[in-house]
């Protein structure tokens, strides 16, 4: 209740509270006035009240708006530093650095990059195309949205200023990203060198030093005690290097630092909010919120959209229960058991689905990668998709569909009715698989090695068989797009060209696939021992198949041929195939539509995806009359994989009315993992599985009264069915009355009752 | 629910009676302005078309007008025949479908041809001597009818959207089509879809259609009047022959639900005393539903 109030509250202190120290951070460039650098000295060392005597008097005694602006800036006082920067705007129309600086402002203070930050940086390069700090400022956008041509503006900064400071600093931070130590040890030494020369502050330098020495697995790094030998309350020493331990995915690490960071400088407030986001990862709550509430009580008015996003989303929390199940129950799983938290809508509906899935990938691979989790598994599912990006970046709209913290699940719920939107039960499949690599590494498995392994298990031991590769994979494989093996991580992280990400997501499953097949899965085991154990992508390599990185490439190549040699040589006619499916189909000329998609499916026959010839291939045996073929070959669609609820539906129907009720039941159950929210299912379903499995029906039936279906009656009928087969005769009266008492004449229901008493 | 169970069994008491009244359907399909809505609007008044004739029996007193038939004089002259055919103690039933407008001060049907106003409709509609009126306007802004055409006594109208500023092609017609074909919309199983039922179904799946899809809602179905629960607007099964003998059942029937819709009303009061006296009153209810079974099957 307490947190509930807390919008009201925050919103309260935002007014009373005087203005916030503000992230002021060190400035390298050239051309910073002497005067601000007279005071930059105590500033840095942290001797704040002094610091605070000399920007002081600078307000007052320099004339110059912009050198106010700054000093204002470094009081605190953001508000009068923007009216300062808007004065001086006025009065130095033509001054590029007055226009990078007041950026640096706005993006301090947590202002839209696109419309506020972008095009000051912008305009300062109009004045002056080689402004050094003006292109500097871009790429440190774009390097803070992980975008490739964030190295090319670096590469511009040091073609025209080899000792911009800021280059190399920001060289070091990206290298760090990907974990190339050295490249980003060379970045900060020439920095230092030149940071004694011009004489700024090492501070920066010293904590990416302590990042490089954490990454390699060295804690208590001499750099943090440099940098708090030069300034004592310097918080960064800490959050710095913790930045690092976040995209690494150590969280606990990470938390441990940010912990650090705000007791060394509480008033740190970006390093509140990260250590709140984080703490949420670890599923501990209450702390989260307190720290969150640090930061927004502290930001005074300007708070990021992670701190505010991320209160909101603990404040809807509330709506959300929290259940634990120890792995004795059933179903059975192994491990610690499992906390679901769920939203309270969606509760009944999904906890039967998700519990059996999660159990059984935690059984599934505790054997396959020996190992068994240490606590619990949590999984959360948010119906609504801004939550769930909330949840995993404190920001909305960053389009994944699940995400691992370690122990912890996140992903969006299904999307209601019968849409194919995305298939949930491969991701929650796909995301537990993380559990294991991360947990079982200790947080030290490389990026894409993780994904490798969930997505080889989405395609061996999933719940949609088959491997599902998008054709502008397949494309990008056709044009040698996949990466050394060793350089992998970079397609993750720093992605050149569209859907790159994607495109590495499958050559990394493909990557475990091969492991798997040509090495057997203790390969895979042992990979992950070997990175547990500190080794990087090519020892763990050598380790797990005895040949080094530059070998392996070459043989996956040729694994790669072998196996998709075929597809891969037959994408061009397969996608004229398609496009001419498309023209026949929109002309209902049904033979051809048959001739092309028979020939479409020889070219490619594992497509399943949006457009597969299959689903035209059977409208095609239908609109023809053939309902037999038409079954035929949607059975053959979902037995490869296909998921499209309208597709599954129909071939359930037909399927039941043939009388194979044990394929429709299995086309059924697939569709509950696409559409679990869609009650023609379940109504299906349950009906088709009261004879054989009762239980299993009664789960259907109480699931679809969970969705409370239009038509009452009809479900408490069910229920009472399911009873009655179950042999709970009180249960089965009981319901029944249920559907009398809403449908006194309701024949079915009579005539069971009579059943029943006579 | 309540209210409903009590007219339901209100309903069929009635007709049970010698002297039925009779129903009228008047089904508008009105302008669509394109082929994709010229398609729409006729299937969706066939599909209700199918429900009016399996609910009379025929299609005798069944009246639809689509296309180019749907012209203002066409919906005029139907209007005026029935206000000849109709008695006071008859039933009518108009389906618009289409498109609709509101200029803030008047609502338009469009048809082909000239659009004909809502006031006009409203005059037209006054004229008909039946007194039991079921308006369901299924076209975009039909709410800026709602008020005015539900003011007249023993009328229910239902209208696609809750003002006439929801002015998006509508999607309510084709699940009222639906709706008066399916099983799971007639709550209380008697066989028949009440104007009540049709709404709530529909509604539903209106809202379902626009959460599915991910979008807001551009339009809220409405209805005003409370005859649309005693309303019978579709038949999901044939009527059967009256004998004396089934009209004593049935009065038996209607009785028992009688005391099922009042024992309903105490369920609080009696605690753990209301199952066993719910299931004592069902059993007989079944038990008489069983002999009229046995009887009209005959």
């Amino acid at each position: 209740m307490q947190r509930a109030f807390f919008c009201l509250v925050a919103a309260l202190l935002a007014v009373l509270a005087a203005p916030a120290a503000r992230a002021y951070d060190i400035d390298y460039a050239d051309d910073r006035p002497e005067a601000l650098r007279a005071c930059d000295e105590s500033l840095f060392r942290g001797q704040r009240a002094e610091s605070a005597r000399c920007f002081a008097a600078l307000l007052g005694a320099d004339p110059d708006p912009r050198i106010r602006a700054e000093a204002s800036w470094a009081l605190g006082n953001v508000v009068t530093a923007n009216e300062y920067f808007q004065e001086a705007f006025d009065t130095y129309p033509d001054d590029p650095r007055l226009r990078v600086r007041w950026g640096k402002l706005f993006q301090a203070t947590f202002a839209d990059t696109e419309s506020q930050v972008l095009p000051l940086y912008r305009e300062a390069l109009a004045l002056d195309p080689s402004y050094v700090p003006g292109i500097l400022a871009l790429a440190e956008v774009a390097a803070g949205r992980f975008e490739g041509r964030a190295r090319e503006w670096v590469d511009e900064v040091l073609d025209l200023d080899d000792e911009a400071i800021g280059a190399h600093l920001l060289l070091a931070r990206m290298e760090l990203e990907v974990t190339n130590l050295e490249a980003a040890e060379a970045s900060l030494d020439r920095a230092l060198q030149l940071i004694e020369a011009k004489d700024h502050p090492p501070l920066e330098v010293y904590a990416l030093r302590a990042s490089v020495d954490l990454l390699r697995d060295v804690f208590e790094s001499p750099w943090i005690a440099r940098a708090l030998e030069y300034n004592p309350s310097y918080g960064n020493a800490y959050a710095i290097p913790a930045h690092f331990f976040v995209i690494t995915r150590r969280y606990r690490e990470a938390i441990d630092f940010y912990q650090r960071a705000v007791e060394l400088q509480p008033d740190l407030y970006t390093a509140h909010t990260e250590l709140g986001v984080n703490l949420l990862r670890e599923n501990r709550i209450d702390e989260a919120f307190s720290h969150l509430v640090t930061a927004y009580e502290g930001e005074g008015g300007y708070s990021s959209d992670k701190t505010v996003n991320t209160l909101r989303l603990i404040d809807s929390f509330e709506n959300f229960t929290v259940e634990f199940f120890a792995s004795e129950t059933e179903p059975r799983g192994g491990g610690e058991g499992v906390i679901l938290r769920l939203h309270q809508d969606q509760t009944e509906i999904l906890t039967p689905y998700v519990l059996e899935l999660i159990n059984d990938s935690i059984v599934t691979f505790s054997e396959r990668y020996a190992f068994e989790p240490a606590e619990p598994v949590i999984a959360e599912l948010y119906p609504v998709a801004a939550d769930f990006s909330v949840r995993t970046a404190g920001l909305p709209g960053i389009g994944l569909l699940g995400v691992t913290f370690g122990y912890l699940v996140a992903m969006n719920s299904p999307p209601p009715g019968l849409t194919g939107d995305f298939h949930w039960g491969t991701t929650l499949w796909h995301e537990i698989a993380h559990v294991f690599t991360l947990e079982a590494t200790n947080h030290l498995v490389p990026r894409w090695f993780s994904e490798g392994v969930s997505v080889y298990e989405e395609w061996s031991s999933g719940p949609l068989p088959g491997r599902h590769i998008p054709i502008h994979v397949l494309q990008a494989m056709a044009e040698d797009k996949f990466l050394p093996i060793a350089e992998l991580d970079e397609g993750f992280i720093r992605p050149t060209y569209e859907n790159q990400v994607i495109v590495s997501y499958m050559q990394a499953g493909l990557i475990c696939q091969y492991l798997a097949s040509g090495f057997g899965q203790e390969a895979l085991v042992t990979m992950l021992e070997r990175f547990r154990e500190g080794d990087d992508t090519a020892a763990a390599i050598v380790a797990a198949t005895g040949i080094a990185p530059a070998e392996f490439d070459r043989r996956f190549a040729e694994h790669i041929e072998a196996e998709l040699g075929t597809v891969l040589a037959n994408l061009e006619p397969w996608t004229s195939a398609q496009m001419e499916l498309q023209q026949h189909a929109q002309a209902a000329e049904w033979e051809n539509v048959s001739a092309v998609a028979e020939r479409a499916i020889e070219l490619h026959p594992g497509y399943v995806e949006d457009g597969s010839p299959y689903l035209f291939l059977s409208n095609a045996q239908r609109e023809l009359g053939d309902e037999t073929a038409a079954r035929e070959t949607l059975l053959r669609y979902w037995q490869l994989g296909g998921y499209n609820p309208a597709a599954l539906t129909r071939l359930s129907q037909w399927l039941t009315s043939a009388g194979d009720t044990e394929n429709a039941i299995a086309v059924l159950e697939a569709l509950v993992l696409v559409s679990p929210l869609d009650e023609s299912v379940h109504s299906a379903l349950g009906d088709l599985l009261l004879e054989s499995r009762p239980a299993d029906a009664l789960v259907e039936f109480s699931v679809l009264a969970a969705l409370n279906p239009h038509d009452q009656a009809s479900i408490n009928l069910r229920l009472a069915r399911a009873y009655q087969a179950l042999g709970d005769i009180d249960k089965a009266t009981e319901y029944l009355l249920y559907a009398l008492e809403i449908a006194p004449n309701y024949r079915e229901a009579q005539q069971l009752l009579l059943e029943i008493v006579r | 629910m309540k209210r409903c169970a009590i007219l339901a069994a209100t309903a069929l008491a009635l007709q049970a009676g010698p002297a039925r009244a009779e129903l009228f359907y008047l089904i508008v399909g009105g302008l669509g302005g394109n082929p994709g809505y010229v398609e729409r609007f006729a299937g969706d008044a066939a599909d209700m078309a199918v429900a009016a004739e399996r609910t009379l029996g025929s299609a005798e007193r069944v009246r639809v007008l689509v296309g180019d038939n749907a012209t203002r004089d066409a919906l005029r002259e139907a209007l005026a025949e029935l206000a000849t055919a109709a008695s006071a103690a008859d039933r009518l039933a108009v389906f618009l479908i289409g498109h609709g407008s509101y200029d803030g001060t008047a609502y338009k049907f469009n048809l082909e041809g000239e659009d004909i106003d809502g006031a006009e409709l409203s005059e037209l509609l006054a004229a008909v001597p039946a007194q039991s009126q079921l308006l369901v306007n299924m076209t975009s802004a039909s709410g800026s009818v709602l008020e005015e055409w539900a003011a007249a006594e023993g009328r229910a109208v239902i209208t696609a959207t809750r003002s006439g500023a929801e002015r998006n092609a509508t999607r309510f017609a084709e699940h009222w089509a639906t709706a008066l074909s399916a099983e799971d919309a007639d709550m209380n199983k008697n066989g028949s879809i009440s104007a009540r039922e049709a709404f709530d179904y529909t509604a539903r799946l209106v809202a379902d259609s626009f959460e599915t899809e991910g979008t807001l809602a551009t339009e809220h179905p409405q209805l005003r009047g409370e005859a649309a629960g005693a309303f019978e607007v579709s038949r999901l099964t044939a009527r059967v022959a009256l004998t004396p003998e089934v009209d004593a059942l049935n009065a038996r029937l209607a009785g028992l639900e009688e005391q099922v819709a009042a024992l309903r009303t105490r369920r609080e009061e009696l605690g753990d005393d209301y199952l066993p006296q719910l299931q004592a009153l069902l059993v007989e209810l079944a038990l008489v539903q069983e002999q009229i079974d046995e009887a009209t099957a005959e």
